[in-house]
């Protein structure tokens, strides 16, 4: 099995648009939540999101965008883009300009790109409309590839001109975690040196709002306290989007190019709770077995964990059965490893939180420090014996893992070790 | 809606009302303000002198900004695809604004063949008139080239080609391995200029075979189709190994036994030569539509030499 390398980042989130300022935000606990102004109506319970800044995405004509300047996007791309497809567009730029790669590194038979996304609910319900109204034949040509599930792969893998593996994941939100894992084989067993893997989601009222419906979402009006993972009074998720994208490369890829190297992807698991269509598993069996899978592919006891980063997503339930899972193999040792939920400041990121955490971890063990757990005025009681930071640890973790549950019970668990 | 322009007969206008009006601002809010103005008018009045502007203009959206110069000064050979970066699903983008601005529908079948701006402005003209739509272009590839001329390689200067009811074009790309580069000149590969006029010829033969120029189903005999003369033949560019020839013909005078059009070849923008006039003579075949295909002559001398 070939080594594998994180070689370089891309962000579009709503802590920040790219890799210095989101690093700022991890580092030093700044939430990118606010009183989201669509959802400021009588009729909605739900008052805040965590919406991305410098882009303006909230009509349905793609020409009528706007996204910084630094981004070229000809209409001829745009017009099959959904709102997060530009936002992977532009995290796109950012991995390749910060991995120093060039179009001859990257479209060769040997480089792939798995994505994503849950398509966009906010387009392809305006296309459905206009169908019904208009009739068939007067649907913009390309409605489908802008707002079905699969945009960003159909999208970045022509745009990009990848000639290797690509498809798109689809396990809610465990998607761009699973992407990262079968990308991480695909190079492993030598298919493929280097994968770009994206996740990423509008984030907007069609994205977020029927999250409602399933009483998933807070109901808080304060932005501060809005996402709290672990706290007892924690009463649901923010909802967020954007995008990340990440290189991954081979040993040999990164010798021969002489890349800069964020940490190593050590290995991953993955299991299902075989429970419920949505609701955990009150003990987090899958997400216990698949962290054991994860850190016995990876050749790692689970001493070794320096950190977690949780996916706690600040709902009552969920967080609970994370927090026994995390007990179930981290229960001998009170102090170790430390674990926090960025989504205290990112808000959940859905399909896009696998690949945004990945990135996360990515930063923080090349920077050195461990993210804390924001916005916990009282821990639930149920963590107690676990280690959970609330504020930021200036250490450099050599081992961290990354957790993600989706709907149906499916979980992935990420390893990186420091390079 | 609008079934109307599919009628031959002419059918009252639909009242343009005030929220059409919106509708139309906001269909067109990305084209020119007179491409508004000429659809607006067109909705009032039904007048036809309108949809060569609001056409031009719906295309011009759709062009990316660093080719819409093309468009300015653009004759009606200007191709949709290769000159201005148009593609079919953008062709389609096109097309339903045009159906809506228009009121009127087109099916896809009726699309495949709009290939020229010229093309799509006689097809819209047609469809809101009423008329029978124009024979489209005819593109031929080189195997059937071959299949129905009666010159053939190595002496056949026609590549890939296209042929309507206005004219024919063809590319020819000088592949330097033509047999009379090796004197013409020494150590110099120049195209002869009487092989650049033998290329027009032989695209003015394809258009007589392929360009419906009999009426009542007669078809021009290529046994019967000889040079006559020239006039007008200036020569602007030396042509080498490596250019792609751009021919293009239209027929100036049609009438049995005389054919004369005049000529053009152009490498990327560059004019490379110009007839005003090769005149061909040509007769019908006795019997009415008999395929020229299948039976290629292969050991027919050249016929349309032009003696250089």
């Amino acid at each position: 099995m070939r080594k594998v390398y994180i070689t370089g980042l891309g962000f579009i989130t709503s802590i920040g648009n790219e890799a210095g300022s989101v690093s700022e935000s991890l580092r030093e606990l700044r939430h990118g939540i606010i009183q989201y102004p669509p959802f400021q109506k009588n009729d909605i319970p739900v008052k805040v999101a965590a919406p991305i800044r410098d882009f303006q995405t909230n009509t349905t004509d793609p020409e009528d965008w706007i996204f910084p300047a630094r981004y070229n996007i000809r209409r001829e791309a745009l017009r099959g883009m959904a709102p997060h497809g530009v936002y992977s567009y532009c995290a796109m730029q950012q991995a390749v300009e910060d991995a120093k790669l060039t179009e001859a590194d990257w479209s060769d038979l040997y480089t792939g790109l798995y994505a994503a996304s849950a398509g966009s609910p906010f387009l392809l319900t305006h296309h459905v409309e206009r169908m019904r109204k208009v009739g068939v034949m007067r649907c913009p040509p390309l409605g489908v590839v802008a707002s079905i599930s699969g945009t960003v792969n159909f999208n970045l893998v022509s745009q990009f001109k990848i000639k290797g593996a690509s498809t798109g994941f689809s396990s809610a939100c465990a998607s761009s975690a699973h992407a990262l894992g079968f990308a991480y084989d695909e190079i492993a067993l030598g298919r493929q040196r280097r994968m770009f893997v994206v996740g990423a989601e509008d984030g907007n009222v069609e994205s977020i709002l029927p999250f409602a419906g399933m009483r998933a979402l807070s109901l808080q009006t304060n932005p501060s306290i809005a996402s709290r993972p672990f706290d007892v009074a924690r009463d649901g998720f923010v909802g967020t989007g954007g995008a990340t994208v990440l290189v991954l490369e081979g040993e040999e890829e990164v010798e021969r190019r002489g890349a800069k190297v964020y940490c190593e992807v050590a290995g991953w698991g993955q299991a299902s709770d075989g429970y419920n269509v949505a609701i955990s598993h009150p003990d987090g069996a899958g997400l216990r077995v698949a962290i054991e899978n994860a850190l016995k592919y990876s050749d790692i006891t689970s001493e070794a964990v320096d950190y977690v980063n949780a996916h706690a997503t600040s709902t009552p339930i969920g967080d609970l059965s994370e927090a026994r899972a995390l007990k179930a193999i981290f229960g001998h040792s009170p102090t170790r490893p430390a674990i926090s939920s960025t989504k205290a400041l990112t808000g959940h990121g859905l399909s896009l939180a696998g690949a945004m955490e990945a990135g996360f971890c990515a930063l923080a063990i090349r920077e050195g420090f461990m993210p804390g757990s924001a916005h916990i005025t009282q821990i639930d009681p149920a963590c107690d014996g676990l280690n959970i930071i609330r504020s930021t640890l200036p250490h450099r973790p050599n081992v961290v893992l990354s957790n993600s549950s989706g709907f149906g019970g499916a979980n992935v668990c990420l390893v990186f070790r420091a390079a | 809606m609008a079934q109307a322009a599919n009628n031959s007969s002419v059918t009252p206008l639909k009242p343009f009302t005030p929220e059409d009006d919106v509708n139309l601002r906001e269909a067109l809010k990305r084209c020119s303000a007179a491409t508004y103005e000429a659809a607006a008018q067109f909705r009032k009045t039904g007048n036809n002198e309108h949809l060569p502007a609001i056409v031009l203009g719906i295309i011009e959206r759709y062009v990316e900004p660093d080719l819409r110069a093309k468009l300015k000064d653009a004759d009606d050979d200007l191709r949709v695809i290769e000159d201005l970066g148009i593609d079919s699903l953008t062709m389609m983008e096109i097309v339903i604004l045009v159906e809506d601005v228009l009121q009127m529908s087109i099916n896809n079948e009726e699309l495949r063949y709009l290939r020229t701006v010229g093309d799509v402005k006689t097809f819209i003209e047609c469809k809101v008139r009423g008329l029978p739509l124009p024979k489209p272009t005819k593109f031929i590839p080189i195997e059937q080239i071959m299949s129905i001329m009666p010159i053939q390689p190595p002496f056949l200067f026609l590549g890939e080609a296209s042929v309507n009811a206005h004219g024919a074009n063809a590319k020819y790309k000088i592949s330097g391995q033509e047999f009379f580069l090796q004197g013409h000149f020494k150590d110099n590969p120049v195209l002869p200029a009487s092989i650049m006029l033998e290329a027009l010829g032989q695209l003015a033969v394809l258009f007589l075979l392929e360009g419906q120029v009999g009426e009542d189903g007669k078809v021009v005999d290529h046994k019967t189709i000889f040079f006559t003369s020239c006039e007008g033949v200036r020569c602007h560019r030396v042509c080498k190994p490596g250019d792609v020839l751009n021919l293009s013909i239209k027929p100036k005078r049609l009438k049995s036994p005389l054919a004369t059009f005049e000529g053009q070849i152009r490498v990327g923008q560059q004019k490379a030569a110009t007839a005003e006039e090769i005149t061909l003579t040509f007769g019908f075949a006795e019997e009415v539509v008999q395929p020229v295909q299948s039976a290629a002559p292969v050991s027919v001398p050249a016929q349309a030499v032009v003696n250089g």
